[in-house]
């Protein structure tokens, strides 16, 4: 099929403006995570971050990234639990924002996932899940870690580089 | 440029400028969905996202968790998990400790620690944040030290993806191919099966490469580099790990010649470049007695 050359141009413009619109767009990554008053760990917390949360950067601090909420909420997050959702990547490979988050919806859940533990679990008795299961459910709140640390005379704010 | 191509173009400027910002972003995808169905050309975006994803760092979070489970279940599979509340719980907050200050605080389902109930000598890092250290490991540990450098290791193996690096090509190509069969909410029977055979493919190369073959030197050193960094910034004194290291040089009996010495360098050359690390790095965090009694009174069942 020939594209007509305006049209490959105008698909060109729309392509790079895309991709400087959705630059300052994040998504939070992991399963939960905390918007924070200030660029640190132990900073009081503004809300709780779920898997899919949509978030814009409007700011940058050493590993910390200052963003805004899809309801307006201010805060800080850690690079680590974010990234740069899938349409950003799409339109830089040529895609559009409809066709990707079309794919967003449909790609939720795939891959290596339940379903596919779950098919693994029946066939592979050698493998302990309900030890993993017990292991996950151990959890050390920022409080108890903080309390640790002030208690080993160790610190600092943690959030690595 | 012909008359309804400048037409086509100038309103599309018009548009942008209109507009402006992100909802330009919607406004272009409008415009452009007009052209074709885009649910149609949504299923063949995942599919060229699926031949996109090449490499180990592509693997999403939640599917590196789910390697990360499997990995672990096979470990718990071949060494018991060590009954002690208190001891696991003291080993989590030393581990988190430390966590929190490596390049990867946050991780998909949070950063966890088990205690293993044998005398082998070993720690292992399964991808996802699921970490592993022997009662065998710990009672070599002389103090927090050395347990928090051994951890900061075994995190600085998962913050840079070390295990997903081990797998091999093809069934890196497997698993990208067969994730990106179709665009559907869940596999059939005949998709799920080859799904399962990637999956397969992958535990056993992250497996076999931490029980048996052990990881490429250069990412010892390179997690031992992360450690005394991470230990740094924690606050721990990083000698801690050649105080560890010290008890293995020479020693070849059975129980700590299984894991250990089958997977790592030699304990003489990892001292020689810690050391090198901890010299650069200097001034470094001091020892404390507080850490170390406390240590002692955590890790007094097992001794």
């Amino acid at each position: 099929m020939k594209i007509p050359k305006s049209s490959a141009l105008a698909a060109c413009v729309l392509a790079v403006i895309c991709l400087a619109a959705a630059a300052d767009a994040l998504v939070v990554k992991i399963q939960t995570t905390q918007l924070r008053t200030q660029p640190q760990f132990f900073a009081p917390v503004v809300a709780n971050l779920k898997a899919g949360d949509s978030l814009t950067q409007v700011g940058e601090s050493g590993a910390w990234l200052q963003v805004k909420t899809a309801t307006g909420l201010n805060g800080w997050v850690h690079r680590s639990a974010v990234e740069v959702p899938r349409y950003a990547l799409m339109a830089s490979a040529g895609g559009t924002k409809t066709q990707a988050t079309a794919s967003e919806a449909a790609l939720a859940g795939k891959g290596f996932s339940k379903q596919v533990e779950d098919n693994y679990r029946a066939g592979h008795a050698e493998a302990n899940f309900p030890a993993v299961d017990r292991m996950l459910l151990v959890k050390i709140y920022m409080s108890q870690v903080k309390e640790f640390l002030d208690q080993g005379k160790l610190g600092g704010q943690g959030g690595g580089r | 440029m012909n008359a309804r191509a400048r037409s086509a173009f100038g309103f599309l400027l018009a548009v942008i400028l209109a507009f402006g910002g992100c909802s330009i972003i919607d406004k272009g995808a409008e415009i452009m969905g007009k052209a074709g169905d885009a649910i149609d050309k949504g299923d063949k975006v995942v599919k060229a996202y699926g031949k996109l994803r090449s490499a180990f760092g592509d693997f999403t979070e939640e599917e590196e968790y789910y390697i990360g489970r499997s990995v672990a279940a096979l470990i718990l599979g071949r060494y018991p998990a060590l009954d002690n509340a208190a001891l696991n719980q003291y080993v989590a907050k030393v581990g988190n400790a430390v966590a929190l200050f490596s390049d990867r605080p946050e991780i998909y389902a949070g950063w966890h620690f088990q205690v293993l109930n044998t005398d082998e000598v070993n720690a292992l890092a399964a991808p996802g944040g699921m970490i592993f250290i022997t009662k065998g490991l710990l009672k070599r540990c002389p103090d927090e030290e050395s347990l928090a450098l051994i951890l900061a290791h075994e995190v600085g193996h998962v913050a840079a993806k070390h295990g997903l690096q081990s797998i091999r090509k093809a069934n890196l190509t497997g698993a990208f191919t067969s994730i990106g069969i179709e665009a559907i909410k869940t596999y059939g029977p005949a998709q799920l099966s080859q799904i399962t055979a990637a999956f397969e493919g992958v535990l056993s190369d992250v497996v076999g490469t931490l029980i048996e073959r052990g990881y490429d030197r250069k990412f010892e050193y390179e997690a031992d580099e992360s450690a005394v960094l991470t230990g740094c910034r924690t606050g721990y004194d990083p000698a801690g790990i050649t105080r560890f290291l010290a008890t293995m040089v020479g020693d070849k009996t059975t129980a700590s010649g299984k894991g250990w010495f089958k997977t790592h360098p030699s304990p003489e050359q990892r001292i020689d470049r810690v050391d090198s690390e901890i010299i650069r790095l200097r001034p470094v965090p001091s020892i404390a007695a507080i850490r170390t009694q406390r240590f002692k009174a955590a890790v007094a069942s097992v001794r």
